[in-house]
């Protein structure tokens, strides 16, 4: 994406209980932008019932910084996932 | 003529009296928010500060409301610390889940059955905000509901005038983050006066890791504790400006009382002779008459210029009994009224939130999902309040 070969790329494949999840997943999480769209290109598409997250960063200390503030997020929408999902599935069928 | 956002600084070339609608008690204007053909539910997150909450409200066809449930919980650190953002958001994310699976169940509701998914927009601190926005947009994505973004403040006021029945008050604001005088006029809570510097709360919870008080259950409930033992009324600086407050000098000038020579940590005289002595009671008592003689000062002064005799408290520091008492007697010489709540809606909470947005949602307001950002700075007098005349 960018001829400066100090880039750091970083890519992470999550799997998810469903496609629907990871969509949701996909769209919680991409409505905060990165605090430094300078130095962070963020790209999130899934596929499947796999979120695929890619990070070019221009430091190897933003690419940790990064993709621990990307975890965390995915973290907290599995868990509220996990803790709300059925209930949300539960209604469809009645 | 366009009203500017604050008149505090000149209040004498703006404000004229023929520009404020302000409506009296008993000149009854018609209503926007028509009364709801069906039952409507909310549930409100809010996370701005160390406190999470949520709660479930419900709003009748009568027009009245009744509060389902009223769930929070409080990151308490060590006495002598503060809430650090990184670390308050990991008390959220911890608790969060609990919390509002708690609510709905004392609730007795189910996610389905709600309207409206309210979460705190701002103002608060930016991680701890961030957090409970990603989790009522998961919400909001798995049940297919609409999001509301809602202003903290905002949030206060209107449960605030809900609890207490207040019609048209001047709103006194104040907790950990915020200190404000506020009058509504014109579909906007206008900030009539606000600290310069820090908030009331803060000038106290900082005072309170000084003298090493806990901060279970809060800071500022001790310091009221503590000062009911304080004898001595010591010399702060009392710092109105106009309309205005500043806190930080206080906080200096009682700080500075601890290195004195007087000072004693345990509050115990060395021996009988020593009887010229400052105790940490005496500083909380002197640190609590003048800042609330300050906060009094501006309510009143607000009181006169848009001609209300209500006063509403709201705000963590609300549920301060000193200050509350103080108001009483101000309002009483000038024929007022002084509406004030407990713990459960003046310390932060998710029902407010659920109340205010919920008011924004019967008024067709909706916040769609690629603007539920949260931001820090969101003033009171930002948002249009579509649901009052």
């Amino acid at each position: 994406m960018t001829s400066d070969t100090d880039w750091h790329t970083i890519t992470i494949r999550i799997p998810f209980a469903s496609a629907k999840h990871a969509e949701i997943a996909l769209q919680a999480i991409q409505v905060d932008p990165e605090l430094q769209p300078h130095a962070v290109k963020r790209t999130l598409s899934v596929e499947d019932d796999v979120l695929i997250a890619t990070f070019d960063t221009l430091t190897v200390r933003l690419a940790r910084l990064t993709v621990n503030a990307f975890l965390e997020n995915v973290d907290l929408v599995v868990r509220t996932l996990q803790e709300f999902g059925p209930a949300a599935a539960q209604h469809i069928h009645v | 003529m366009p009203f500017p956002n604050r008149a505090s600084s000149s209040l004498n070339s703006i404000i004229h009296p023929t520009d404020l609608p302000a409506p009296m008690p008993g000149r009854l204007r018609q209503t926007p928010l028509k009364n709801p053909d069906r039952p409507y539910l909310a549930i409100g997150l809010e996370g701005s500060a160390n406190k999470f909450g949520a709660g479930v409200i419900k709003h009748l066809e009568d027009g009245s409301t009744s509060v389902l449930s009223n769930v929070r919980h409080t990151y308490i650190t060590p006495p002598g610390e503060g809430f650090q953002p990184r670390d308050t958001a990991l008390h959220h994310r911890e608790w969060a889940l609990k919390v509002i699976n708690e609510c709905l169940d004392k609730a007795n509701v189910s996610m389905h059955d709600v309207d409206c998914i309210c979460f705190t927009k701002g103002p608060g601190m930016g991680a701890p905000l961030q957090s409970v926005a990603l989790i009522a947009r998961t919400l909001s994505l798995l049940f297919n509901k609409p999001l509301i973004g809602v202003n903290h403040c905002v949030g206060h006021i209107e449960m605030g005038r809900d609890v207490t029945g207040a019609q048209n008050p001047v709103v006194l604001y104040v907790s950990g983050g915020n200190t404000q005088v506020i009058a509504y006029s014109r579909q906007c809570y206008r900030i009539f006066g606000e600290t310069l510097d820090i908030a009331v709360g803060n000038c106290l919870d900082r005072f309170a890791r000084v003298i090493d008080l806990s901060n279970d259950p809060a800071p500022g409930y001790n310091i009221e504790q503590e000062a009911k033992k304080g004898k001595r009324l010591l010399p702060l600086p009392y710092a109105t400006k106009g309309m205005d407050v500043s806190f930080s000098g206080i906080l200096t000038a009682v700080e500075a009382y601890t290195f004195d020579k007087r000072f004693r940590k345990d509050g115990q005289p060395k021996d009988a002779n020593d009887q010229d002595i400052i105790t940490p009671a005496d500083l909380c008592f002197s640190l609590q008459e003048t800042i609330y003689a300050m906060l009094v000062e501006i309510t009143e002064r607000a009181m006169a210029h848009i001609g209300s005799k209500e006063i509403l408290i709201v705000g963590g520091v609300g549920c301060n009994e000193r200050l509350q008492e103080m108001m009483r007697i101000m309002a009483e010489e000038r024929e007022g009224k002084v509406f004030a709540m407990d713990e459960r809606f003046c310390i932060d909470n998710g029902i407010m939130i659920a109340q205010a947005g919920l008011l924004s949602f019967r008024m067709g307001f909706e916040t769609p999902l690629a603007k539920s950002t949260t931001t820090q700075r969101f003033r009171t007098d930002e948002v249009h309040v579509s649901w009052r005349a």
